[in-house]
């Protein structure tokens, strides 16, 4: 259990989305990417994160983002985001230039039409 | 005449003395009969208001018919009441109240009376068959005979009467012993199941018992706690209900209770038939005068119990009630505090981002209560304050408040609202049955919105004081205590609460009175709280004015007031990734105090997390290591400086070296200075401007 953030998670046809809320730094990053790691199986396509609900992400959870979509890659999966257009969460993605690797949508509703 | 000395000498041997009584009265008979040369004699002694024959040669049936003479009646009583020698010559026209003499045929008697000390204790008198006068001298040898008997028995009464004493004394020590024993004050401080152990051996080994067995109060019924030759009882967890069988009876009825046939009594109880019991003695456990249960023994032939084993057993009882309320007391007490000093965190109010000062304080007689407070960070910076009571005292309230303490924990952090959180908490109590009633109050302050939330469940209600110190009571409708029923619906009520705001929550004991109204009790703690500035200099006059020398209840309370953030901040804080929440709730407050937009807040709070981050991880080793971070504002530009006592490490793969470039992104400014005893790293930006 983490005091900052929480995750539910979901499967939607193919692929299995994971709604964060909270916040993510190096104290709970940790946590999160266990999380993550055991809501993929082998039969989803991909793993959606959600991070609508994100109201703080630092390096660290950014590198959690960039090792998972690797690890991903390595069993043909993929990882996609959504990210909230403007939000304090948009602009750390775009900074760390993690867009550019991890195909991001605005909305969950975007996103699973993409997949 | 040397035949009288001789005889006399033989009458007044030494050597008699420690004849036992009979023995010497036996031999004094048979020496007299050969001085006097007489047909029967015989030695009656005064029990009562009688004269018992107690020994007799001639005439043995006076002994084994058990003649009493009474004192004044016939020869031998009158000897004794006129307390001199009585000749009777001619038996047969005399007053004789014993019919032996004549059907024995004597003739003649000579008695005289046997005196100690002026006290009559008895009548020596010797007979003939023949008709006799006997001589003065005959008399005076036997008035000597009879007073050197009197001597001679008086002695080995008294020795018999020492050694009775001396036994009695002996048996009364022993029972002494035998007590100290069992109420050894030793004892006490063990532990309960040891304190049973070691009483039942005492009780086994003083009253020689071949079972012993203490059966505890639980509810309705006695169980079977600790068991000597019956641990088939503890083994199988005997239960007995109240009034039934024996064990139960002596409960029920409070008082001993004994059985010295089982096979005819009535026995709830078949472990004691199947073992053999024959005989059963067994005495309620009083202790403040409520029985707390049954001390029994049994034995395995059939045995009486006297009165002495039975006092014995009644005081054991006793001392071992008194031993086992003690020893619980104790160890009640031992639980109950190490609960409530595990569950009252010591509050760490910096890394609230507050400043807080709280205090438990137990009620007089040291048995504990279940009041507690909780204050603990959540999500955003918010901090959560629980202030509760749980009805009832020591180690089950204690459990309760520890059950409700982790609940409010656990469903605030999953991100309930306020009023959900209560509502929650409230069905999982019920759920978990029967629980001790329990207040509570749950506040969430929101030091960057300043709000404060507030959900109340029969809790009275906080206060808080404004900035300027004005202070008020928290007034809103709150929802039933709980544990009460699932119908309840509890709010939570927003009010303003501005930087510089406290507010004080507590439980009830700090407003009851005796004999006066709630009210009264909240105006005089509002009225204390009126002008207070400082959590700790509250609290600390709150114990002074308002906690009585020996509280009644137990009490707590917790203050927690909203600093307000001057332009220079410096913190310190340990060096673990726990501190990154803190640290930027903090910041975040700060930076919005001083004018920064909510993108600014977040870009040089990032930027700052990344520096501390650095910080945390070139700390050596865990433990003590710490590090600070200071903040200065100065017309719109802002400096932040995180120090650490460590080396800068160059960054180390990709995830690292993005900090760094998300630092330099974020701000204007990015400076990492080495020095000999750490690293500081300045990020400056201007407000108002774009960063570089």
């Amino acid at each position: 259990m983490s005091l900052l953030a929480q995750v539910v998670e979901e499967r939607r046809g193919d692929v299995v989305v994971a709604r964060v809320s909270g916040e993510i730094d190096a104290s709970n990053a940790p946590w999160l990417d266990e999380r993550l790691r055991s809501a993929i199986s082998n039969e989803a396509d991909g793993l959606l994160v959600d991070l609508t609900m994100t109201t703080y992400l630092d390096s660290a959870a950014i590198a959690l983002l960039f090792g998972l979509a690797t690890a991903l890659r390595q069993h043909q999966q993929q990882l996609s985001l959504v990210v909230a257009e403007g939000s304090p969460i948009a602009r750390m993605v775009q900074l760390t230039a993690l867009a550019e690797t991890v195909p991001t949508h605005p909305t969950l509703e975007a996103a699973l039409a993409e997949s | 005449m040397r035949q009288v000395l001789e005889a006399l000498q033989r009458i007044t041997d030494a050597a008699l003395a420690f004849l036992p009584e009979e023995q010497l009265l036996q031999t004094l008979l048979q020496r007299v009969l050969e001085i006097l040369q007489v047909d029967t004699v015989a030695i009656l002694l005064l029990e009562g208001e009688a004269l018992h024959a107690r020994a007799a040669i001639g005439i043995e049936e006076e002994v084994e018919q058990g003649v009493r003479i009474p004192l004044g009646g016939g020869f031998a009583g009158r000897i004794a009441a006129e307390r001199h020698p009585i000749t009777i010559l001619d038996v047969d026209h005399a007053d004789i109240l014993n019919p032996i003499l004549r059907e024995k045929g004597i003739k003649s008697l000579l008695g005289v009376p046997l005196i100690v000390q002026g006290r009559v204790i008895g009548v020596l008198h010797v007979g003939s068959l023949t008709p006799r006068v006997f001589s003065e001298q005959e008399t005076d040898l036997l008035q000597l005979a009879g007073d050197r008997a009197a001597g001679a028995i008086e002695e080995t009464r008294a020795l018999h009467r020492e050694r009775v004493a001396r036994e009695a004394a002996e048996a009364a020590t022993r029972r002494l012993e035998a007590l100290q024993r069992v109420t050894d004050v030793a004892l006490t401080y063990l532990p309960e199941e040891e304190l049973l152990q070691e009483l039942l051996q005492r009780v086994a080994d003083t009253l020689d018992v071949d079972t012993v067995a203490i059966l505890l109060l639980e509810g309705d019924a006695v169980h079977a706690r600790a068991a000597k030759g019956i641990e088939e009882e503890v083994e199988q967890g005997v239960r007995v209900p109240l009034g039934r069988g024996f064990a139960g009876r002596i409960a029920a009825e409070r008082r001993a209770i004994a059985i010295t046939d089982i096979d005819n009594a009535d026995i709830y109880n078949p472990i004691l038939r199947d073992k053999g019991i024959k005989s059963l003695f067994g005495v309620p456990l009083v202790a403040e005068d409520e029985v707390i249960g049954v001390l029994h023994v049994g034995s395995l032939t059939p045995r009486t119990f006297d009165d002495d084993e039975r006092s014995l057993l009644q005081l054991a009882g006793e001392r071992a009630a008194r031993a086992i309320e003690r020893a619980r007391l104790y160890e009640q007490r031992h639980v109950a505090e190490v609960l409530q000093r595990r569950l009252l965190p010591g509050v760490p109010g910096e890394a609230l981002g507050l400043e807080t000062s709280a205090r438990y304080l137990p009620a007089a007689g040291g048995s504990l209560g279940g009041d507690w407070y909780d204050i603990f960070l959540l999500a955003g910076g918010r901090v959560g304050i629980v202030v509760g009571d749980v009805v009832g005292r020591g180690v089950e309230a204690a459990a309760v408040m520890a059950q409700l303490r982790t609940a409010v924990r656990a469903y605030a952090a999953d991100g309930h609202p306020p009023d959900a959180v209560v509502d929650r908490v409230n069905n999982l109590m019920l759920s978990l049955g029967p629980l001790a009633m329990t207040t509570l109050v749950f506040l969430v302050i929101d030091p960057g919105g300043e709000t404060i939330e507030m959900v109340s469940a029969g809790h009275p209600p906080p206060v808080m004081i404004d900035p300027d110190g004005t202070a008020s009571i928290m007034w809103a409708p709150g929802g039933v205590p709980l544990g009460a029923t699932t119908a309840s619906i509890y709010a939570a009520h927003t009010f303003p609460f501005p930087t510089g705001s406290m507010v004080l929550a507590y439980t009830d004991g700090l407003i009851e009175r005796r004999g006066q109204s709630l009210d009264v009790g909240l105006e005089r703690l509002r009225g204390l709280a009126d002008g207070a500035g400082d959590a700790d200099a509250l609290c600390a006059a709150i114990v002074a004015k308002l906690v009585p020398e020996a509280p009644g209840d137990d009490v707590a309370f917790l203050a927690a007031r909203v600093p307000p953030l001057a332009d220079h901040l410096s913190t310190r804080w340990q060096a673990t990734p726990e501190s990154l929440a803190p640290i930027r709730y903090l910041l975040r407050r700060w930076l919005l105090n001083r004018g920064a937009s909510e993108d600014e807040a977040f870009d040089i709070t990032v930027a700052s997390q990344e520096a501390c981050a650095n910080a945390i991880e070139h700390a050596y080793g865990p433990g003590l290591a710490d590090f600070t971070v200071a903040a200065n504002y100065d017309d719109g530009r802002v400096a932040i400086a995180v120090t650490d006592h460590g080396r800068w490490r160059a960054p180390r793969g990709d995830n690292r070296g993005r900090g760094l470039s998300l630092m330099r992104e974020l701000m204007d400014d990015v400076e990492i200075t080495q020095r000999a005893d750490g690293t500081v790293v300045t990020l400056v930006r201007t407000l108002g401007s774009a960063a570089a």
